[in-house]
């Protein structure tokens, strides 16, 4: 039987094909070509921080190479730290972590919490006069220790709460802060006792060193006059 | 502490490992012992990084008064992306000095504006003061900035040193996007090299816990192989 003609379905015509896949494509492409070359131009321009392994190998040895000689030095030396290794009872305080240790031959006898300096600057507004309440770090020596230690205030002490210092010096004396006894370890740094215990353990001080009661008292007695205090 | 002892002999020992035999003293261990002993002269901190143990150490009279453990050293430089150039390599042993450290300068600063008379003991004062014994809450104490885990200091040498808590990652595709960020700042002459910088990684806290030390004048005896 043939077919009708006139029933036939035509052919479906395949929709014309959309060109705009391509062109997003090749627009992207372009995009990354540029942007990347751009990039790289950039990057050549660029000094980028870069890692590379410490050489720790050692390169200098300025003594000389003679056995002999080299010997000599290192006997030196060595006889040299021998001399100012500490020795006996001293202080080490850490003013990071604000611990105090009493260390004797070697060994820590007693360690306690203190406040040490806010690292804070003071400035006077009067003279433009500064002070920095560090504690100080290296190497002191307790030179004189005192019971029921009466504190002289310094101009820092009124300036900071706004006052102006008094021109009469009695009016500067006070016999209560410092506590019950005081190790002076220079330059008008003191390792004393506080009205304020609860603050042990923080930078609170203007350099000084506060301890606890019974610490304060233990160090009073197992640190003669002359003992050394590192501080770091 | 307790080490302090043991970590100074220890130094003169390896020096001296000749003594019990006939092998010659190492020249760089000799160098190293030299130097510390000038620096244990002085009544100050100073510090001793030891890259083999990876530590570093606060010493004062040839006493190890503390010790930080470091989780990687690093020299970091800025270099262009393709042809390298390394750094040159510090000598060692050397004393390192900070010529400008965060320890001077990373400070609060405190500043009345104006002074007011001290009121006499008889005069009612205008603020309160703490009583003798105080028996209330404490006083608030002023809040003390914590330090940062991340600084540099520049040392007397022209380089840098950079204490950290974490090494900047390195990949590939980090660096290549850190040169076209630096690129881009070169381009607009924004962009300024630095000195290569001796990189201590070590934990946040023990970066902060020696930040007060970064100080001008704070030594750093630099001795491998000790």
């Amino acid at each position: 039987m043939a077919a009708d003609p006139e029933v036939l379905t035509p052919l479906e015509q395949p929709p014309p094909r959309s060109r705009w896949p391509l062109a997003l494509a090749l627009s992207l492409a372009a995009m990354l070509l540029v942007g990347f070359g751009s990039a790289a131009v950039l990057a050549r321009l660029g000094r980028p921080f870069v890692a590379t392994p410490f050489d720790a190998t050692a390169s200098a040895g300025a003594t000389g190479a003679d056995p002999a000689n080299l010997r000599k030095h290192a006997v030196q030396a060595e006889k040299e730290l021998e001399k100012v290794y500490p020795k006996g009872v001293y202080i080490v305080v850490d003013a990071y972590r604000n611990r105090l240790h009493l260390v004797k031959n070697g060994q820590i006898i007693r360690s306690a919490v203190c406040s040490t300096g806010t690292g804070i600057l003071l400035k006077d507004p009067r003279n433009g006069k500064q002070w920095v309440f560090d504690t100080p770090l290296g190497e002191r020596v307790v030179e004189r220790k005192v019971k029921h230690p009466v504190w002289a205030k310094p101009d820092w002490a009124f300036v900071e709460e706004g006052l102006l210092p008094p021109t009469d010096p009695n009016e500067r004396f006070d016999d209560v802060s410092l506590g019950d006894y005081a190790l002076y370890i220079g330059d008008g740094y003191i390792i004393h006792g506080t009205l304020f215990k609860s603050l042990l353990g923080r930078r609170v001080t203007h350099g000084c060193i506060r301890l606890g009661d019974e610490d304060l008292e233990f160090l009073y007695r197992h640190a003669p006059i002359g003992t050394r205090v590192y501080l770091y | 502490m307790h080490r302090s002892a043991l970590a100074c002999i220890s130094i003169s020992l390896a020096a001296l490992g000749a003594r019990a035999g006939d092998v010659p003293p190492d020249p760089a261990r000799v160098a190293a012992l030299e130097l510390e002993a000038g620096l244990a002269k002085r009544p100050f901190v100073y510090l001793v990084l030891d890259p083999q143990r990876r530590v570093l150490e606060i010493k004062a009279r040839g006493a190890v008064l503390d010790t930080v453990q470091l989780t990687g050293i690093e020299i970091i430089s800025q270099q262009p992306l393709l042809t390298r150039d390394l750094p040159g390599r510090p000598p060692i042993p050397a004393v390192w000095t900070v010529k400008n450290g965060p320890g001077d300068t990373d400070r609060e600063i405190v500043a009345p504006k104006e002074l007011r008379p001290a009121p006499k003991e008889d005069e009612a004062e205008a603020e309160p003061t703490p009583a003798e014994t105080p028996t209330g809450p404490s006083p608030t104490p002023t809040p003390i900035s914590v330090p940062p885990s991340s600084y540099r200091s520049r040392l007397a040498n022209g380089w840098d040193l950079w204490i950290t808590d974490r090494l900047p990652p390195q990949s590939a595709v980090g660096t290549f996007l850190a040169a076209v960020r630096d690129g881009w700042r070169r381009l607009r002459g924004l962009g300024e090299d630095h000195p290569p910088a001796v990189t201590l990684a070590m934990a946040d806290d023990d970066a902060r816990r020696i930040h007060h030390l970064m100080r001008t004048g704070t030594a750093i005896l630099v001795a491998g192989e000790l």
